[in-house]
């Protein structure tokens, strides 16, 4: 490959000068981001490009990076929890239980049953909410502006219930170490008897509307296929996984909480390209739906927060634990060290996102920019989780 | 896992409970051994989960965690690097996802792996990526055996001390059914 004889012209910083030095003549560098507006908050990806094709891709991440893990250090892990609701504001419950589940891995603590099936209701609505953000956000990338008042006139329903016990409506900091912060009351319930209903009237319109759409067929089918041997080399999990055909899901494979006593399918999808990423999420809200469903049949009455559950001064054991759930983007794992300390001696953080974007250089080479965008949406990204 | 690192060197090799700490086995690799063992887990179909590195007294335990997308279970690889020269073999070429993560340890860690092909900061600024803010002050420090789990010990290499508790500290691992590798 020939030096760019052009490249001192090449404008722009270190990433951009470091990506262009491999640079073919004639060919052409772009930075996507990351102020734009399909890459979703502030991802950045630096582009070479033949005309419309893309030869290379590299996304830059950073913009959003707040260091959670220096945080832990200064906080004991209890004070530490709200600081999972912000890594990643799509699926915070995720992260939520993927934290607590690692501390009470370490230290040891049973949950009450109740509080299992309450984690399970609010971690599944928070799950649709999430789908239903990537949902209307995906559509508006690829240039269809209705769906996203649709999508989130539903989002706002569950919103609003899961206000009820966590207090706040998007970076919920609701679980704790041994329970959750209180129970689901009356009105809670019924409010998600009242939308489960309404959300399951709501799928065949949107089955109809969009994504039998023949414009969104064209713009997603043969997309961005991905091998599920590509998935194994890059860690991709999730929805990005199972639309490569795997029926890969923590939730079933290293089965956590109360998962295995309920009834529900893992979607997949043969057809690896973003089609079969939109489609397992499709499906997916189905799942979540009849998950909620048997968890408020089975769920028991009872304390929603072990006996004697730790104070925010409380110290964790010596010792190592890892504890992964399956969020809204894929395996969210949490991998904690204590020395015995005020505060925790490491903390881990393993983002599904992260794994998923780092096979986009890959699979964008060779594909056109549009269809770029297309594939950068089906993986579902959420730059703070990714930045952690 | 035995079979899988057969023949390779091994420092240290244990079985652990999955339900106690989330791992299934662990072993402690020279780093000479790393790319081989990795070689391995992808051709027997294991994913990698993530790479971070714990800065103890003894050096930065470098850990990667590998799971299976039909097996349960976790496979965490160690190699320790030593402070004064931490540099790892990269296994980016092996995992194409290990670049990312090596880059963060990098950042975090200051850890260099060498052979990652595109070895810039990745999360931190480029202006200011040398200052390492996992790095921890020497005094506080702690000891690799008193906080990982030592697990059901299979074979550990005769030099290697690591996991051996003091004298007659808390003793995790279970004596006796130490075989040299």
């Amino acid at each position: 490959m020939t030096q760019n004889p052009l490249l001192e012209q090449v404008a722009g910083d270190f990433y951009t000068n470091n990506f262009a030095k491999t640079a073919k003549e004639g060919s052409l560098i772009l930075n996507l981001g990351p102020q734009h507006p399909s890459t979703h908050g502030v991802l950045r990806v630096v582009v070479e490009m033949d005309g419309e094709y893309i030869l290379r891709a590299e996304p830059v991440l950073g913009y959003l990076h707040r260091m959670h893990e220096k945080m832990a250090e200064v906080k004991t892990a209890a004070q530490f929890i709200p600081n999972m609701g912000r890594v990643d504001y799509g699926h915070a419950l995720g992260w939520n239980w993927a934290f607590v589940g690692a501390v009470e891995k370490l230290a040891g603590i049973e949950v009450p049953e109740r509080a299992e099936y309450v984690r399970t209701i609010t971690c599944e609505l928070n799950r649709l909410a999430s789908h239903l953000l990537w949902w209307g956000a995906y559509l508006l990338d690829l240039g269809a502006f209705t769906p996203i008042m649709y999508a989130f006139d539903d989002r706002e329903k569950i919103l609003d219930i899961l206000q009820i016990p966590t207090g706040s409506r998007l970076t919920y900091s609701y679980f704790r170490v041994g329970g959750v912060a209180q129970d689901l009351n009356e009105d809670c319930i019924a409010s998600i008897r009242e939308f489960i209903p309404w959300m399951r009237s709501r799928l065949p319109m949107y089955k109809d509307l969009v994504s039998d759409n023949i414009i969104l067929r064209k713009r997603i089918e043969g997309v961005g296929v991905i091998e599920p041997e590509a998935c194994r080399r890059y860690g991709a999990t999730g929805p990005v996984i199972r639309g490569s055909g795997v029926a890969y899901d923590v939730r079933r494979s290293d089965p956590y909480s109360v998962y295995p006593k309920l009834d529900f399918e893992i979607p997949t999808s043969e057809l690896k390209d973003a089609r079969g990423r939109y489609d397992v999420r499709i499906a997916e809200f189905e799942q979540s739906l009849r998950i909620i469903e048997q968890c408020l049949d089975m769920m028991p009455e009872g304390d929603v927060l072990v006996k004697g559950a730790p104070k925010p001064a409380w110290k964790a054991p010596k010792g190592e634990a890892y504890f992964a759930v399956e969020g809204a983007r894929g395996k969210i794992g949490v991998y904690l060290v204590s020395d015995g300390g005020k505060t925790l001696y490491r903390t881990k953080l393993r983002a599904p996102g992260f794994c998923n974007l780092s096979l986009f250089a890959e699979v964008s080479q060779g594909t056109i920019l549009a269809d770029a965008v297309a594939i950068l949406g089906s993986l579902d990204l959420i730059i703070p989780e990714i930045d952690r | 896992m035995d079979a899988l690192l057969k023949g390779l060197a091994v420092d240290y090799l244990a079985a652990c409970d999955f339900a106690k700490t989330g791992k299934t086995w662990q072993a402690f690799l020279p780093a000479a051994s790393l790319v081989k063992a990795a070689q391995r887990l992808l051709a027997a179909d294991y994913f990698l989960e993530d790479i971070s590195a714990l800065d103890c007294a003894e050096g930065y335990v470098v850990t990667y965690h590998f799971a299976h997308f039909e097996k349960p279970g976790r496979i965490a690889l160690r190699v320790v690097a030593p402070h004064e020269a931490p540099n790892v073999p990269s296994i980016a070429h092996v995992f194409h996802g290990a670049e990312w993560h090596e880059r963060e340890t990098r950042d975090f860690h200051g850890v260099q792996f060498e052979g990652n092909p595109n070895f810039i900061p990745l999360l931190m600024d480029p202006d200011m990526a040398d200052c390492f803010p996992l790095r921890k002050d020497p005094k506080s420090r702690i000891k690799v055996r008193d906080v990982l789990e030592a697990g059901q010990v299979l074979c550990c290499a005769p030099g290697f001390g690591l996991m051996t508790p003091d004298a007659p500290a808390e003793a995790q691992a279970p004596a006796g059914d130490k075989a040299p590798a």
